[in-house]
């Protein structure tokens, strides 16, 4: 957004990269000032997060599976932003993804395999977009703002889940979980990193960002998705049923977020347990958020999320310091990114970014 | 007496979801989101125990917790007037940096993980009124539960909140930033300034709150002790209708929900204890959905 309207193509495309090295350019910084507050040098700092993430091959394969739920719900919080909507219920979407995929694997464990393994997943899928529905309503019906309402809802979604796992559904042990979901819907490794099996999760948090990408920039559902965003009221002259398409947005939002969820149990820990989500949902804010809200590069800021949170129990061993450090740093990450993406504001400055005076079109071919 | 005590835990419940509500409501009928309740509160239990605990003074803690709540709200109007940021994203990055801030803050001066040393508390109603009337023994009947002075002085500054929406040419400058910025500019009034200094009030407002919680009612800080009171408050600013009356009532019934439910897990302990923790969120979802017709928010909410 902070690049004016007509710049090379190009630049416009790659905005989401130059907007994570800038984050990654401002964490450095941050780095450097947090280190001077905790006491410990600033290098040792930063390589730790490192050695953290990727000092280890075990390490490594932690990381990445961190990186399948935050890509999967940083693509439903871009996809809900993209048709101007703000989904903060990430979190109880997630949990009961989780929950009902747990609960359809060890229901229907006599399907066969090649039935079981999709429809557990897509079983997530659908309770995490059933989940959004009262938000909806409300919003649309009660003028209620969605913010609000799936905050609400995440909080009755993380109790209901815990009730459940430790009463009706659980595995009648005192750790609040579910029994083992079959081995015929559980997805199988296919490398491994270190000693810990990779499974195609990653591929297929991948895949699904490749089709949320071309859905949204590629056709007329998703255009019309975006021009309810960026003029809710042209779009209902031309003809969309803005409340509609809304509608459809969010329920695919809350699918993509039941879907990390069903994806957790069926490729990583094959059950459903009590405080399933360490903070996934939340974090997928930061995700989208980092690269502007584009689908097809949340990849990359998934992937710079997942480093951090995977390196915050090293910072405890090898430093001494709070694992909180983290939060404050994504935390810091998220107001300088969000800052800078709307620093100019059209309309009232016309001052043109570093990167368009150096790459954009000159100042006369402006329309 | 069952009832009364009731009554008692409600006014304790309500007190820190009405202070951080009454931050809210100023701040937005400013135009200004203000998502960010939850770091303010949490930053002003912080800081709260912080400054009790080296001054040894509760009152200054008090004082401690509103400061922590305005420091969060100048970062929120600096980031959302000046560098133009989402204002609810800016919140929400706040949410996240008052949690992650506070738990290494504790390590840092503390030395602990969890939950800080124990600090004094704030005196009590009965303390209040057996120091300042001695000659009333050992306080009246009504004050025999233990409530916080915070509780009434609450009610009193929402009242004294209304007073001032109400009445005064300053309340009503207030929400025409709220309402027309640009009508309010070539006023004259100065907008943005304006803007800032009641999200740092209300900041204050919420960082007492947030106070009351770590020592009024508990005398520690407890990391994320907050526990989503900050999006209560905001559920209550809309339920209440931005209006200081409606505010208080809502206040008050999330502070009735949260009191039967402490309630009700004693007296009907064959039910799942998770129940009664989600009863005030289901209680606020309730009611939003039974409200008839659409809010209105201020017109200008969000936009600069």
């Amino acid at each position: 957004m902070s690049i004016a309207r007509n710049q090379h193509p190009i630049i416009k495309q790659l905005e989401p990269l130059v907007a994570t090295l800038y984050a990654l350019m401002a964490g450095m910084l941050f780095c450097i000032i947090l280190a001077y507050f905790l006491g410990t040098g600033s290098f040792e700092l930063i390589s730790a997060i490192w050695e953290g993430a990727w000092g280890s091959p075990n390490a490594a394969a932690a990381t990445l599976s961190k990186l399948t739920p935050l890509l999967l719900t940083g693509l439903a919080v871009s996809v809900a932003y993209q048709a101007g909507l703000l989904n903060i219920g990430c979190e109880g979407q997630l949990t009961l993804g989780a929950l009902s995929a747990a609960c359809f694997a060890l229901t229907a464990s006599q399907l066969p395999r090649l039935l079981l393994m999709p429809l557990t997943v897509l079983v997530g899928a659908l309770a995490g977009a059933l989940w959004t529905l009262p938000a909806m309503w409300l919003r649309q019906k009660r003028g209620v703002h969605e913010v609000v309402s799936t905050l609400l809802l995440n909080y009755v979604a993380i109790y209901l889940a815990d009730y459940l796992a430790r009463g009706p559904l659980g595995d009648g042990s005192a750790m609040a979980r579910t029994a083992e979901i079959p081995l015929e819907s559980t997805w199988r490794a296919v490398c491994s990193v270190g000693t810990i099996g990779v499974t195609a999760a990653p591929w297929a948090a991948l895949i699904a960002m490749c089709l949320v990408h071309v859905w949204l920039y590629r056709t007329c559902g998703g255009y019309e998705a975006g021009a309810c965003r960026s003029n809710p009221l042209a779009a209902r002259a031309a003809g969309i049923p803005v409340n509609r398409r809304q509608t459809r947005s969010f329920l695919l939002s809350g699918a993509l977020a039941g879907l990390a969820g069903a994806l957790e149990v069926a490729a990583v820990h094959h059950r459903f347990y009590a405080a399933f989500s360490p903070g996934y949902g939340f974090d997928g804010i930061t995700v989208a958020f980092l690269v502007n809200n584009v689908p097809g590069w949340t990849w990359l800021s998934a992937l710079l999320i997942a480093s951090l949170r995977a390196a915050d129990k090293w910072l405890q061993l090898a430093l001494g310091i709070s694992p909180s450090t983290i939060l404050v740093l994504q935390a810091l990450l998220l107001i300088t990114v969000a800052s800078r993406v709307r620093l100019p504001v059209p309309g009232r400055t016309r001052r043109r970014s570093l990167l368009g005076h150096l790459f954009g079109y000159p100042e006369q071919t402006r329309q | 007496m069952a009832a009364f005590q009731l009554f008692l835990v409600t006014l304790g419940k309500t007190t820190p979801i009405l202070l951080a509500c009454m931050g809210g409501m100023i701040s937005e009928l400013a135009g200004v989101i203000n998502f960010a309740l939850e770091a303010m509160m949490l930053t002003g239990a912080f800081l709260a125990v912080w400054l009790a605990f080296v001054s040894g003074s509760p009152w200054l803690g008090l004082m401690g917790g509103a400061l922590g709540g305005m420091l969060i709200g100048l970062m929120h109007s600096l980031a959302c007037l000046k560098f133009r940021t989402n204002q609810i994203v800016s919140s929400i990055a706040l949410n996240l940096l008052a949690a992650g801030a506070t738990g290494v803050l504790l390590n840092q001066i503390f030395g602990v993980y969890g939950t800080s040393p124990s600090v004094a508390k704030l005196p009590t109603l009965r303390q209040c009124i057996s120091e300042s009337l001695p000659f009333v023994d050992n306080g009246p009947a009504w004050t025999s539960g233990e409530i916080s002075i915070l509780a009434p002085l609450a009610i009193a500054l929402s009242l004294l909140t209304m007073a001032f929406f109400r009445w005064s040419v300053w309340g009503l400058r207030i929400k025409a930033c709220g309402e027309n910025p640009l009508a309010a500019k070539a006023a004259g009034l100065p907008v943005t300034l304006m803007r800032s200094l009641v999200v740092l009030t209300g900041g204050a407002l919420a960082g007492m709150g947030g106070a009351y919680l770590s020592i009024g009612e508990l005398s520690a800080f407890v990391e994320h002790m907050t526990q989503g009171r900050g999006y209560l408050a905001i559920a209550a600013l809309i339920l209440g209708r931005w209006k200081p009356l409606g505010i208080l009532l809502a206040a008050l019934l999330f502070g009735f929900s949260e009191a039967f439910s402490e309630w009700l897990a004693v007296s009907w302990a064959n039910l799942p204890h998770q129940f009664f923790l989600a009863l005030p969120y289901l209680v606020c979802l309730a009611v939003l959905t039974l409200q008839i017709g659409k809010t209105r928010p201020p017109s200008s909410l969000g936009r600069l």
